[in-house]
């Protein structure tokens, strides 16, 4: 499903983000990338979305060669992932009904169809009572919420989450967390960096362990491994 | 193409709501459009009627090739298939001496009397009067006109018609130049407009990258909105020309008898609909221009 071979990123300055990264994930599993700050976990996600472009090295996603990707093909790339980032990145100025309708209104999805699908997801992560309020009046939790059913929308194959629970307190991150786990159960591949140790911990889920840009563990069953 | 139906509605949609979000901005940018436009419309005008006056010219331009008094009817005869055989001659025509008293009796009019007399002894040369198809030519029929054996002298107005058709060339380069430099500055009042609407959706528009939107689901509102500016600047602009070339034909037509200007009914139809498109397109341009940094995502 997701396939890193011999990836490397060099930013400008000389700065290595991500050195000769191998790993493959299969479909249906749910990976934690753990790591410590500047470990390169957000830049091995952004070469994901391929919002970055590897040094050198080749990224599989779905059978597909995305460094070998033309510029035009990358929307399609990203409707087969939803993202979910720290900082929620929720239209102020639409509704939590809106905000999910526009993800598919952006890939011009039928009215009919998002009239039917929206009121599902947003039941999924249990904001059905909150469908005509605006992001800013939602607590952090209620708004990494609307976001997972955002990215979940359009049923994309594979869920990526940046820090998803960066922001938030140690209860909602379980609940956010225990939704991803749902949604990875209903069969979408779930990446998700973090450096939330007792979510990965007590998670028992597979863990890619980065320093300095290189993996120093991958483990089935791993565990975070890190004193913070 | 129901789906592009409906993403049209949501891309007007859009554009407008932008307009209508930076109200200041939009009202601003139409006038400083309009403004330019206005100047670039005079500019075009003049040059339309420059080629017109040029088009006068042209056609009006004669050459007179004098002949020699002593010629027989053939040799005369051979002379005008000469004439006639060089390129860029579009008609040629005799001129005997009889005619040419004839003429000039007419041009005195009431003076004619000063000519009587004359009839005995004519003074007046036998010419070839010659019409030329493209006015910059004139010049080397009229040499070539020279060179042929029983012509004595060619005549064309030289320095008017050279002067004139100089200054008609520098009208019309300047003239283009101004253009140009008013269609570049419009597009870049338009593009900055944009721009701002891009900068304060720059959020939306990072968003809508990742939820997988194509470039041009996200660039339609902005090139619609680009194109309602230009479009705006255009039309309210060949409204104040048409009021200012209405008032210059008044004022023009009344004491300028050797030329006349096109008529505002000819002038105005061709630049509603190509002020239209040119607005249009100097909005295609600006906002395309200014929101091509803000997809690399
Ligand atoms: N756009 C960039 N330009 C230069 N250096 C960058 C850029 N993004 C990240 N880095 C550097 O790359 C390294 C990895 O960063 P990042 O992938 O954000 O790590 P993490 O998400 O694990 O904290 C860090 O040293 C960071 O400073
Ligand atoms: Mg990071």
């Amino acid at each position: 499903m997701i396939k890193f071979i011999n990836v490397s990123k060099k930013y400008d300055k000389g700065i290595i983000a991500l050195s000769n990264i191998n790993f493959e994930i299969e479909s249906g599993e749910f990976v934690f990338i753990v790591g410590p700050s500047g470990a390169g976990k957000s830049t091995l996600i952004k070469l994901l979305l391929k919002e970055e472009e590897p040094t050198s090295g080749t990224i599989i996603v779905n059978k597909k060669d995305i460094t070998k990707m033309k510029r035009k093909e990358i929307p399609y790339l990203r409707r087969s992932m939803g993202v979910v980032f720290q900082d929620f990145r929720l239209l102020p100025n639409k509704t939590v009904f809106e905000n999910v309708a526009f993800a598919m209104e952006v890939v011009g999805a039928h009215p009919k169809e998002i009239r039917r699908k929206v009121p599902m997801v947003l039941s999924l992560v249990g904001l059905s009572d909150k469908a005509d309020q605006y992001p800013q009046q939602l607590s952090g939790g209620e708004q990494q919420r609307v976001a997972l059913a955002r990215a979940i929308v359009n049923e994309p194959s594979i869920l990526i989450a940046d820090e998803p629970t960066g922001n938030l307190d140690p209860d909602t991150s379980w609940e956010i967390v225990k939704l991803m786990a749902e949604i990875n159960k209903r069969g979408t591949t779930v990446v998700m960096a973090t450096h939330a140790k007792d979510i990965v911990d007590a998670m028992k889920k597979r863990v890619i362990a980065l320093e300095k840009g290189n993996i120093v563990r991958d483990e089935a069953r791993g565990v975070y491994g890190y004193a913070l | 193409m129901d789906m592009l139906f409906r993403n049209f509605r949501y891309f007007i949609k859009e554009g407008f709501s932008n307009l209508a979000r930076n109200r200041l901005m939009t009202v601003a940018s139409v006038t400083s459009v309009m403004a330019a436009l206005v100047i670039l419309g005079m500019f075009l005008l003049i040059i339309l009627n420059v080629n017109h006056m040029a088009y006068q010219v042209e056609s009006q331009l004669e050459l007179k090739a004098f002949l020699k008094d002593d010629l027989s009817g053939e040799q005369i005869q051979r002379i005008g298939e000469e004439i006639k055989g060089i390129d860029g001659v579009s008609s040629v025509v005799f001129e005997s001496k009889e005619q040419a008293l004839e003429k000039f009796k007419k041009q005195l009019g009431e003076k004619s009397y000063l000519l009587e007399g004359l009839e005995k002894d004519n003074p007046l040369p036998q010419s070839y009067i010659v019409k030329v198809k493209d006015a910059n030519l004139i010049k080397d029929i009229a040499d070539e006109i020279k060179g042929i054996n029983g012509v004595d002298k060619v005549s064309y107005g030289q320095d008017v018609v050279e002067k004139l058709l100089g200054i008609i060339r520098i009208i019309r380069i300047v003239g283009l130049a101004i253009i140009s430099i008013l269609f570049v500055i419009s597009i870049v009042i338009i593009s900055n407009t944009i721009k701002l609407g891009v900068f304060a959706r720059r959020r939306e528009i990072n968003i809508m990258k990742y939820i997988g939107a194509t470039d041009w689901f996200i660039r339609w509102p902005f090139l619609i909105e680009g194109i309602v500016l230009g479009l705006l600047g255009a039309l309210l602009s060949v409204g104040v020309l048409a009021l200012m070339y209405g008032y210059t034909l008044d004022y023009v037509n009344s004491r300028l008898i050797v030329f006349n200007l096109l008529p505002l009914s000819d002038v105005i139809k061709d630049m509603a609909l190509y002020f239209a498109l040119l607005g249009s397109l100097i909005g295609a341009i600006g906002s395309g221009l200014s929101i091509k940094r803000f997809l690399n995502v």
